[in-house]
């Protein structure tokens, strides 16, 4: 445990993280593997078996194997450090789903491939799940992880490690990139719940106000030319077919008052559930377009529409802090 | 599958398999068809040693290989299926590989487990077993075959096993490119294995190998010239000797190898008392040492496999270096004889008094093996040596009587003999007057034993092909052809004597070798037609053999024949003296050079490999900035990241930056038509970019940094 611990502290330090890397001395591994080992018993017992047959021959051979066991560790680490890793973009992420990281490699060069042979790659420490071949490689390479909980994470390393060119050297990296992933929590499904209140300031104090529930499916109330950047499933598909032009279908929703996305008060075991079921209700709400604010009393976004808003209130869901509520609770509880 | 589609499928790039499992069982890798073809070929190589039924698994697990490759069979056979056969064929090999000696059992066992793995293959680890133990296999090889044609046709075989290795681990390769990639490497590798190989130490053998049992070659140890079986001739190396000063005559050039004693009649072999002897005394460790006297030839000695013990060497020889002291046992019939047989190349170096022989003595043992004759048999050579012996009761009358008697009488020499099976001396000098050399040794050795003057005959080689250049040791070329067989006699007078009737009857035979000798008859080898040997006359053909011949023996001497002398002779060419503090510092030498070596080979590579300096600058630029603004998304180029900037940061700042990603933009993407315009424009942009790096330093300085959120 110590052993892994001062490990993992001098790899920070051999290593560090950065965005892409081109591998060099410092961050590439390199020794013998299995096969190399057994290749090196063939040459002493080639050696032995020359000597004792006094033949000249057979020492040769042995020699000259011994001598591609030399070359291919130089032939092994230069093929391996012309290795270019980059991230790519990340799709986002919910608690407990799979992290997809994508992966460019040598993807600026790929007019002029100078890396050969198949890379391994997979999460430093678990079992090596992909692969390429970096003579057709086919970007990007997808590495599938399972995400833990919501928050700020800082993605593992991620092993490469080659056998090229004959299999006497296992080259391998760890490497960490600097980019961090929010998690955020996992949609709990549930209907949607909005709050009307009057004003931002006195939501905690105002827990009984009418609930206005409301429906998933607005009242249609007219068509409108679409313009861009109106969602669209609220384009009206059937004009469009008739080849009427391009519609959008408005309706007779809440937009006029402001409605709010409510954090109750819970107990600390119930907190996850409840920023689950924001979570889906965020989202379902940002699908309709609808416009909506976010109280989760340690942060509030008034309402509002929109992709940005959208990740906002999916930030603030994800950064929720962990004792937050607990001490809240504690302090109602005193009350 | 024609020709033209096997090239296409071994060129083009095979579909890339989905997953791991996959890859490793990528049956249509090149790499097994090649590995198909190297195990069938080494199985070739040894078809003499290989027991059939092995060859034919070879064969069946190649095919299967083959099928597989060409997708006409589209599974391995299963597990089960394969030890079952390996347990059959273990108990097949037990059977009929035991009698063969133990060497050759390990081998046949390799070849029959190489042939059951290429059948089995399925994990990178059966690769890897399998790779590893063709290596050893042609390791192996060599313990069979030493000349420059099978090291020619083994270099390839590893060539080829590393060929394979390389398509497993870059399966995406074409073959071309593989082959490459695979002599690159190759060249790399061998300069430093030849420079172990020459400055290694030699080892003497650390403990007793099993050896091979295969079929005796050159000499036999018994003559029976009445025998349909005619003399065999063969171009095939016998030995060669290299001489330290000059070569002997042609005339002088009698190699001793095999003295027979023991006549029935009919045929001459080895005594059986004579071998008996020479046991008691190996057990007693009595070695028989001659007198030694007069004029030396020194000459080393690098003889051809017999699978026998017996050496060649001129009268009287005598073991020179020590290591030759120590292995080779003296006879009391002048012999040189190898502790081992002659399973490989022998080397060994010989003093030789050419005019000791007269000198020996000769004790009541030896005048008693050689005196004895049948009771029985060839009545009319009897007859006439009784009278003769009558006429001249002087042994060295008698003996010029008998040889003029081979000139007068009209014999011939010849290679194509009548046979004589009944009394066949009596027929051989009173009828058919035709015969070669052991005819004629054997009539006259019988003949002077009769007359009561012990004599044996002595078999071995006569003559051989000197090849004399300038600055070069003198070296001869003994062929199989070149065997003889010639009379050896005791006097009182004169001790023991060289008698060669042949020389009587074909002098040619002796001063120009046995082509001449033949050249009217037209029987010189005259079983094997193509046989370079046969061509002396076209001087093309005769210049080729030669160079065969010369660089077969630089072979032999130089990499086959290496040994601890030499090597230490090497180290004295190269340090001078040898102390230990020079040879440390020749070890340490050597080290240096590979490293040396190895660097000349990757140094070029990583220099090609060094970013272009403009980058270098602009990406410490972005460093600069992004330490300051945050991470650039990978998705940006450099303008859009300027324009980007420009909206983050201070006027004063994003100037200068723009200035740097115009000058980068400028000289990364600029068209190239001028190469000399570029390149001192390109010293400017340098120039001006290290400075507007610097001035963004500066100005970035005040300015708070990027915080992760």
């Amino acid at each position: 445990m110590f052993l892994q611990h001062y490990f993992v502290n001098w790899l920070d330090k051999r290593i560090p993280a950065a965005n892409e890397f081109s591998l060099n001395h410092r961050n590439i591994f390199i020794f013998p593997s299995k096969f190399g080992l057994l290749y090196l018993a063939l040459c002493s017992l080639l050696f032995l078996l020359g000597t004792n047959y006094q033949n000249n021959l057979m020492l040769l051979l042995c020699y000259f194997l011994l001598a591609v066991f030399l070359v291919t560790l130089l032939t092994s680490y230069s093929n391996f450090a012309q290795l270019k890793v980059k991230l790519g973009r990340m799709p986002e992420v919910f608690a407990h789903d799979e992290i997809h990281l994508s992966l460019w490699c040598n993807a600026d060069s790929a007019n002029s491939i100078t890396q050969h042979g198949i890379v391994n790659v997979g999460i430093m420490g678990q079992k090596m799940s992909q692969w390429f071949d970096a003579d057709t490689i086919d970007n990007p390479l997808i590495l599938t992880y399972q995400s833990q909980r919501r928050g700020w994470h800082t993605l593992p390393r991620i092993t490469f490690s080659t056998y090229y060119p004959l299999g006497l050297y296992k080259c391998w990296t760890h490497l960490a990139f600097s980019r961090k992933i929010l998690v955020y929590p996992k949609p709990v499904s549930c209907g949607v719940s909005l709050q009307h209140v009057s004003s931002a300031s006195n939501i905690a104090h105002d827990q009984h106000s009418a609930h206005h529930a409301v429906q998933n499916n607005d009242d249609f109330s007219h068509l409108k030319i679409y313009q861009q950047g109106e969602p669209l499933h609220h384009v009206a598909w059937k004009q469009l077919a008739k080849g009427r032009g391009m519609y959008s279908k408005q309706f007779d929703g809440l937009e006029h008052v402001d409605m709010w996305l409510l954090m109750p008060t819970c107990s600390s075991s119930e907190v996850e559930e409840q920023l689950g079921k924001l979570c889906h209700q965020v989202q379902e709400l940002s699908r309709q377009g609808h416009k909506f604010g976010l109280d989760l009393h340690y942060l509030q976004l008034s309402p509002d529409t929109g992709e940005s808003h959208r990740t906002a209130c999916l930030k603030a869901l994800a950064l929720y802090p962990h004792n937050y509520q607990s001490s809240a609770f504690a302090q109602a509880a005193g009350q | 599958m024609n020709i033209k589609l096997l090239f296409l499928r071994l060129i083009t790039p095979r579909s890339r398999p989905t997953t791991l499992k996959d890859r490793q069982q990528q049956s249509n890798n090149p790499a097994f068809l090649l590995l198909s073809s190297i195990v069938f070929l080494f199985s070739l190589s040894l078809l003499d040693t290989i027991i059939g039924w092995i060859l034919l698994l070879v064969i069946c697990s190649a095919i299967i290989r083959c099928a597989i490759f060409f997708a006409y069979q589209k599974h391995i056979p299963t597990l089960r299926t394969l030890n079952l056969l390996a347990i059959l064929s273990i108990v097949g090999l037990a059977y009929s590989a035991w009698p063969l000696g133990l060497l050759i059992t390990m081998v046949n066992l390799l070849v029959l487990a190489c042939a059951l793995k290429l059948m089995q293959v399925r994990t990178q680890r059966d690769v890897y077993q399998l790779i590893t133990s063709l290596f050893f296999l042609i390791g192996c090889g060599f313990i069979f075959h030493q000349s420059m044609a099978y090291t020619l046709l083994y270099a390839l075989l590893i060539f080829g096993v590393i060929i394979a290795l390389g398509f497993f681990h870059a399966p995406q390769v074409d073959f071309k490119q593989q082959l490459k990639r695979t002599l690159i490497l190759t060249l790399q590798a061998l300069p430093i294995g030849l420079l172990l190989f020459f400055l290694m130490p030699q080892l003497p053998p650390l403990w007793q190998t099993p050896k091979a049992k295969s079929m005796e070659t050159g000499l036999a140890d018994k003559i029976t010239p009445g025998d349909i079986a005619q003399l065999s001739q063969s171009s095939e190396l016998a030995f060669r000797a290299t001489f330290k000063n000059q070569a002997p005559m042609a005339s002088e050039r009698y190699w001793r190898a095999i003295v027979m004693e023991d006549f029935d009649g009919r045929s001459w072999q080895v005594h059986s008392a004579r071998k008996q002897q020479r046991q008691i005394n190996q057990f007693r460790r009595q070695e028989f040492s001659p007198v030694l006297t007069g004029s030396t030839i020194d000459y080393d000695v690098i003889a051809e496999p017999t699978q026998q013990n017996w050496l060649f060497g001129l009268d009287i020889a005598t073991p020179l270096s020590l290591k030759s002291q120590g292995e080779i046992w003296q006879s009391a019939d002048f012999l040189l004889i190898s502790q081992q047989k002659l399973h490989s190349k022998y080397h060994y170096s010989v003093r030789s008094y050419t005019q000791a022989i007269s000198a020996q003595t000769t004790s009541e043992f030896d005048r008693q093996l050689s005196l004895q004759t049948p009771q029985q048999g060839n009545p009319r050579t009897q007859k006439w040596i009784s009278q003769l012996r009558a006429q001249y009761p002087n042994d060295q009358d008698l003996i010029r009587v008998l040889l003029t008697n081979f000139t007068q009488e009209n014999f011939v020499y010849t290679l194509r003999p009548k046979p004589m099976f009944i009394d066949p001396i009596d027929v051989f000098l009173f009828e058919e007057r035709a015969g070669f050399c052991s005819h004629y040794a054997s009539a006259m050795a019988y003949s002077l034993r009769l007359a009561g003057i012990p004599a044996r005959i002595v078999a071995g080689y006569q003559g051989g092909e000197l090849v004399a250049k300038p600055n070069q040791e003198q070296y001869l070329s003994v062929y199989q052809y070149d065997a003889h067989a010639w009379v050896e006699a005791w006097d009182k007078q004169t001790g023991w004597q060289r008698i060669d009737p042949t020389a009587a009857v074909a002098p040619e035979r002796i001063t120009m070798g046995l082509r001449q000798a033949m050249l009217d008859e037209g029987s010189f080898l005259a079983d094997s037609p193509f046989a370079l040997a046969k061509f002396t006359n076209i001087a093309l053909f005769n210049n080729l053999r030669l160079f065969l011949a010369d660089m077969d023996y630089n072979w032999s001497r130089w990499v086959i024949g290496f040994d601890q002398q030499k090597q230490q002779a090497l180290f004295k060419r190269i340090v001078g003296t040898l102390t230990t503090q020079r040879l440390a510092l020749l070890g340490l030498a050597i080290v240096s050079f590979i490293a040396i070596l190895l660097g000349l080979f990757f140094v070029p590579h990583w220099l090609r490999q060094k970013p272009d300096p403009m980058q270098e600058w602009y990406m410490r630029a972005v460093k600069l900035i992004e330490s300051h603004i945050g991470a650039r998304p990978s998705w940006q180029g450099p303008q859009d990241f300027d324009n980007h900037v420009n909206k983050k940061l201070p006027p004063t700042v994003s100037q200068t930056f723009a200035d740097i990603t115009e000058l980068y933009v400028q000289i990364k993407y600029r068209a190239s038509n001028d190469i000399q315009s570029i390149d001192s424009g390109r010293r400017q942009s340098l120039k001006s970019i290290k400075n507007a790096v610097k001035r963004l330093k500066k100005q970035l300085k005040g300015l708070p940094h990027h915080k992760l959120p």
